[in-house]
């Protein structure tokens, strides 16, 4: 089964035995925009906006301080502008390896975007520096 | 359930675009734990033989596959035929050749041998339907085909994964659906790659959801790539250069995942669709295929009725032992009686019959062909036809070549006149039927020079510094990159040993040592089969527009087919041309054939001995001319010893001075037990050849001949101690079971051991030797014929045709300069055998056009002038002018002075009179009647010419790359007597370990391997006596390395070695450039080279100026 299962099976009709009581509390909320964050057929704006001048995503590259849990190899919670951010959910995770070739523009990144405080943030960890940085607000 | 096998693997067999190296992979795989491993590589099996191997013997279940590419399977027509909206973007080039862009990928993989074959089927069809169309696999074509294979929906290169990510689901459950249908149902998987980059969720789920709509089942894939993480920067250096473009190369990878993950992190990465992890097992479950190595396949031979292969193959053998033995010897029945019977035993008579079918035809059509290699040791061969050294008289074993204890594939390769090869491989083709015949591949790697490039272009550097940074570098392994540059004395100031520029790079190209760049097809191997031959292995289009299998030669020799080296021989042509020749001018009954010749002529052992050996088979080179002085042959098979001596493994083994040393009586010959002196004899004690290793074994420790050559492969072979430690223990003995003393049969051990390593195939030699005599008798009896003929079949043997000429020169035969109205395309011989016409197609510029309209118009009437020779062959601007330049339009018309005019003249008309022709046409006689020419005043008037000898030898030299006029040191001779030079026909005058100087013009430089892996150069020089061997020793080579590699002619110092233990030879320690000018001070050019005249620069000529050119020459 794949991970729309919670929204395909939702049935407005039954009062009970849902397997998503959707939309009653914040508990119930954080899984179904989980499912829509992740179904294939919704595309952000921020994707559809790569360029860096493009408004619908918010890019940068700021230091952000990062609580790590190595048992869920997963950011926790981050500090950014002297914010606490607990991160509800990780939604995404990707790397990047980019012009090797060239030690100027070298990039070597493990990335993670994460729900927290109802915004979804990148995170990512710079393997080069050995630093975590925000590398983007999205949507 | 836990576990994960790698359903979808690249290495670099995908040609570009994988850079993983399968035994890292099986490696890793094995240490992974994993139970199988996939193999599928672009567009074919490559690998997948030896992929096979290689798993099954690490206990891990291979399984074969191939990512295809196929047709467009949602919509019909082309994809620019559909709205742009629904357009997907079509994969990158790389990997897949001439399918680049035409479809989209597919994963196939094999589930028994029904599956392979189909695949093998649809690969082959994919490949050679027509040389003109893409590589691509058509939906109706997998659907017929499917039987036995496993589909997967391919990567996002496939057309449901581009869809998916175009988010055009419509497209992608259409094409899945289409997709399924082609394959037997629970047989098409929906396959699923989580590459970590921010599409992949979306991809996954993408996927999921069509596969759940359409209730087929999923996988999870890797797509690897690379066997560790660390590995993506050679994909991406190799998928840059693959595609031509600088990195990122064409997929523009965002990250480095496609590595060969272990089960828990793949598990890991589709955590909450474990069954896509569990179906990777059982797919690998259900993949079970037995090639069924081992066995043996023939083609199939056509018999009488009532006959089989063996009583046809025994009939002909009987006949040709009448033929060959007269009288018919107790020996020789006894052989062929022994050798059919293991021949029957081994069931390899269809084999025999197959090879003496082709040769057969060869022969019928007048085609020179030999057989060379271990197929000489067998009686059977030689009564065939098929080999022509006597197995008896020469004491050739045919346990050498069959080994009844090893029931391997006989390997018989002959070689056939080169220009009419194709002749016999259309007769092939032809007999066998065209389903029935491919070539053999070979997958080309990359040298040094190969990997600098690659990375060099992927790094984005410009053409002229990837030239600058490949050039000069040898032609060595690129994993010894970094230690040529850091030893090599010509790498001293290689623009690479810039570590911080080029460091990376050094150390990437270091890295792609042996990574297969591209298939290549082999000089000569033929592969048969009974079955269509597609039903055994892919075909493609090879770039010399053949077809050509993409296994190699041990694959198919795997697989237990058969394959047939159908080489072409250029001194099978010029013995045939030689012959041809000598009966136009003396008859044809008079000139014997030379094959058939008693080889025991003393003037022909005189002249071997004598070292004059330029031009004659295997005897010509600098060594085997060293070798003859010392050795003096005398007769045939002091020829086999010399063609055996004078290989790698005798001389890293220094069997030579030994062998010398007992021959002339200096040293006494000394065995280790009286038995192997009868073995021994021919070669003085020492083990030279490898059936002597056999007779030894026989000898002292009875072992039977087949268990005495599984004794000699296994000593050849690399043994773990104890497998030689149990090889020692049962010779001795065995030996000391027959009354042998311990400390006998341990030295007897020792030296075995010593030299079996080393030894070479006496029958290989034997073959080798009749071609040998032959051209050496030719050499003595008819050597104009015999030059001429080796002149028209260049390239060919150890010297340039600049040097056979001079030696022709030499020996006294004229060399006649090319003329229109006398040359013809091919060198031809003149003054009753005492002259050689040079022929017009070493011309630069010349084509065949031009040289048939000449001997065409040559047939009508002599050429007047310039005007009438452009008139009535209508040659090329180009060619006229390097005709004009060699003299071969010297002497005819005339000018306003009363003289033919010069070339000087000649090549001024020479635009006029191409644009009058381009004008008027070339109808008339009149058209071209201009003027006569207008005097100048020649440089020098007494030569027809009109140009000085400096000028006409350096023409020659570039334009055929012969010096006709004389040798080019000849015009320095003053200067050089000046600076106390001696010449090389003096040096035989002088004393051994005497103070020399000589000059001479590079012929070769060679520098072969050494026993104490030191590097020596061995030079080869030419001055206008003769030829000067020069050795340069390590620590004159650093000084000396640049010198000899960027200039032509040389001055050397150095103390001469003359004495009958070492020949003679120079020991240089001091090597500087000459540059070589006439009295006048005229400098020479000495290389060929692109002229540029009145009529500009040619394009693409023979051969780029060198670095001695005139740059160089005017520097000093």
């Amino acid at each position: 089964m794949g991970r729309n299962r919670a929204i395909k099976e939702f049935d407005p009709a039954r009062q009970k035995g849902q397997p998503l009581d959707l939309f009653t509390g914040r508990e119930s909320r954080l899984p179904v925009v989980l499912e829509l964050l992740k179904s294939p057929w919704i595309v952000r704006g921020s994707q559809v906006a790569k360029s860096s001048t493009a408004s619908a995503g918010k890019r940068r590259e700021e230091a952000v301080e990062v609580v790590w849990d190595g048992r869920k190899a997963s950011p926790v919670e981050f500090v950014w502008h002297d914010r606490r951010y607990r991160v509800d959910a990780l939604v995404q995770t990707w790397t990047v390896e980019r012009s090797w070739w060239d030690l100027r523009r070298h990039q070597s990144r493990r990335c993670f975007r994460v729900l927290a405080r109802g915004g979804l943030y990148d995170l990512a960890y710079d393997r080069l520096a050995d630093v975590w940085l925000l590398t983007g607000i999205v949507d | 359930m836990s576990g994960f096998v790698h359903l979808h693997v690249h290495s670099r067999f995908s040609f570009m675009d994988g850079a993983a190296d399968l035994d890292a992979l099986i490696g890793r795989a094995v240490e992974l734990g994993m139970p199988a491993l996939a193999l599928t590589d672009h567009q074919g099996l490559y690998g997948a033989i030896r992929f096979y191997q290689k798993a099954r013997a690490a206990g891990l279940r291979p399984i074969l596959g191939a990512e295809v590419v196929v047709e467009t399977a949602a919509v019909l027509g082309e994809e620019g035929d559909l709205p742009p909206r629904e357009r997907l973007r079509l994969p990158a080039s790389v990997g897949f050749g001439r399918a680049a862009g035409r479809g989209y990928h597919l994963t196939l993989l094999v589930k028994d041998i029904t599956g392979y074959r189909n695949l093998c089927g649809l690969l082959s069809r994919a490949h050679i339907r027509s040389a003109d169309e893409p590589s691509v696999v058509s939906l109706a074509d997998l659907a017929r085909h499917s039987e036995g294979i496993i589909g997967l929906s391919g990567c996002p290169c496939g057309e449901v994964g581009a869809a998916v990510l175009s988010g055009l689901a419509w497209r992608a459950s259409e094409a899945l659906q289409r997709l399924a249908r082609c394959f037997a149902p629970g047989d098409f998987y929906v396959e699923l790659m989580n590459l970590l980059t921010p599409d992949s969720p979306r991809y996954v789920s993408g996927l999921v959801a069509l596969a759940e709509r359409l209730a087929l089942p999923v996988v999870a894939t890797n797509d690897v790539h690379y066997v560790e993480r660390r590995d993506f920067r050679l994909h991406d250096v190799l998928s840059a250069a693959g595609a031509g473009t600088g990195l990122p190369g064409p997929y523009s990878r965002e990250n480095a995942e496609l590595w060969l993950k272990p089960a828990g992190e793949m598990r890991k990465l589709f955590a909450d669709l474990p069954q896509a992890c569990d179906a990777t097992l059982e797919i690998a479950s259900r993949c079970d295929l037995d090639l069924g190595l081992g066995g043996f396949h023939f083609p199939s031979v056509t018999v009488p009725k009532g006959e089989t292969p063996y009583s046809v193959l025994a009939k002909r053998a009987w006949q040709g032992l009448e033929r060959r033995y007269r009288p018919l010897t107790p020996a020789a029945v006894a052989r062929l009686q022994h050798e059919l019977a293991v021949i029957q035993e081994l069931g390899f008579a269809e084999y025999f019959l197959v090879v003496e079918d082709i040769v057969d035809f060869a022969k019928s059509r007048g085609i020179r062909c030999s057989g060379r290699g271990s197929a000489g040791d067998s009686i059977v061969t030689y009564l065939l036809g098929i080999t022509d050294a006597d197995p008896i008289a020469y004491d050739l074993l045919f346990e050498r070549f069959l080994n009844p204890e090893r029931r391997q594939m006989p390997d018989i390769d002959v070689d056939f006149d080169s220009r009419r090869r194709d002749e016999v491989i259309e007769y092939i083709y032809q007999h066998f039927g065209n389903d029935h015949v491919a070539m053999v591949a070979t997958v080309q790697t990359m040298t040094a020079r190969g990997a600098v490039r690659t990375v060099a272009r992927a790094f984005g550097l410009s053409p002229h510094e990837v030239n600058t940074l490949s050039r000069h570098l040898p032609w060595v392994s690129a994993h010894r990159l970094r230690e040529v540059l850091d030893t090599y004395p010509e790498c001293v100031n290689h623009p690479l040993k810039d570590r911080e520029r080029y460091g990376l790079l050094t150390e990437l190209a270091q890295e792609l040592s042996g990574c297969p760049m591209h298939l290549g097809t082999h000089l000569g191997g033929f592969i048969i089969t009974r079955e269509p031959i597609d039903t055994w292995m892919p075909l493609q289009w090879a770039a010399k527009g053949v077809v050509v299998s993409q296994y190699d030669k041990d694959d198919i020799e795997a697989l237990g087919l058969v394959k047939m080296d159908i080489l072409g021989l250029r001194m099978h042509s010029a013995i045939s041309d030689a012959v041809e020749l000598a009966r136009a001018r003396v008859g044809a009954g008079a000139v014997p054939e030379p094959f058939d010749l008693t080889p025991d002529d003393p003037r022909v052992y005189e002249r071997i001995a004598s070292a004059d050996t330029v031009g004659m088979f295997q005897l010509e080179s600098s060594g085997q001319r060293n070798l003859a002085m010392r050795l003096l042959q005398r007769d045939f098979s002091d020829i086999i010893a010399a063609i055996s001596l004078f290989r790698p493994g005798p001389l890293e083994a220094e069997m030579i001075t030994p062998f010398i040393r007992r021959r002339h009586g200096i040293e006494a010959v000394s065995v280790p037990h009286p038995s192997m002196a009868a073995a021994l004899h021919d070669s003085y004690g020492v083990i030279l050849y490898q059936e002597q290793v056999l007779r030894v074994a026989q000898a002292v420790a009875g072992f039977t001949l087949a268990e005495a050559d599984s004794l000699r492969r296994a000593m050849t072979k690399d043994r773990s101690r104890e497998e030689m430690e149990a090889i020692h223990g049962r010779f001795v003995d065995r030996a000391v079971a027959l009354g042998v003393s311990r400390d006998a049969a341990e030295e007897t051990f020792r030296q075995l051991q010593g030299f079996a390593a080393y030894g070479f195939c006496k029958a290989h030699a034997a073959c080798f030797a009749v071609v040998s005599y032959a051209s050496a008798w030719l050499k003595c009896y008819y050597p104009a014929e015999f030059t001429a003929a080796v002149l028209n079949n260049e390239p060919m043997g150890f010297y340039t045709p600049r040097l056979v000429v001079n030696d022709a020169r030499r020996h006294g035969i004229g060399i006649l300069p090319p003329h229109v109205n006398t040359s013809k395309g091919a060198y031809t011989v003149e003054d009753e055998g005492r002259s050689i016409r040079v022929g017009l197609r070493d011309v630069h510029e010349m084509t065949q056009r031009l040289i048939a309209a000449i001997e065409r118009e040559q047939a009508v009437r002599p050429f007047r002038d310039l005007a009438d020779f452009l008139r009535r062959t209508r040659a090329e601007a180009p060619a006229a002018e390097s005709l004009i330049r060699v003299g071969a339009l010297d002497g005819l018309g005339s000018t306003d002075a009363g003289r033919p005019p010069t070339r000087d003249e000649m090549l001024a008309l020479l635009p006029e009179m191409k644009a009058v022709i381009a004008r008027e046409g070339v109808v008339g006689d009149d058209v071209l009647v201009l003027a006569p020419a207008r005097a100048k005043v020649p440089e020098d008037p007494a030569h027809v010419s009109g140009w000085t000898i400096a000028r006409r030898l350096s023409s020659e030299l570039e334009l055929i790359g012969l010096s006709l006029t004389c040798h080019p040191l000849e015009l320095a001779r003053t200067d050089l007597e000046r600076r106390g030079v001696t010449w090389a026909k003096d040096l035989a005058h002088c004393e051994d370990r005497t103070r020399v100087r000589v000059a001479g013009v590079r012929e070769r430089a060679q520098t072969p391997r050494t026993r104490s892996g030191k590097r020596t150069c061995f030079l080869t020089l030419e001055d206008p006596t003769g030829l000067l061997d020069v050795v340069v020793f390590e620590d004159v080579l650093a000084r000396a390395g640049e010198t000899i590699v960027t200039h032509r002619a040389y001055l050397i110092e150095g103390v001469l070695q003359n004495n009958h233990e070492r020949g003679i030879a120079i020991i240089a320690d001091r090597v500087e450039p000459y540059i070589v000018r006439t009295a006048s001070g005229t400098p020479v050019r000495l290389r060929r080279g692109v002229p540029s005249g009145p009529m500009g620069p040619a394009i693409g000529g023979l051969g780029a100026p060198e670095e001695e050119s005139w740059t160089a020459a005017y520097s000093e």
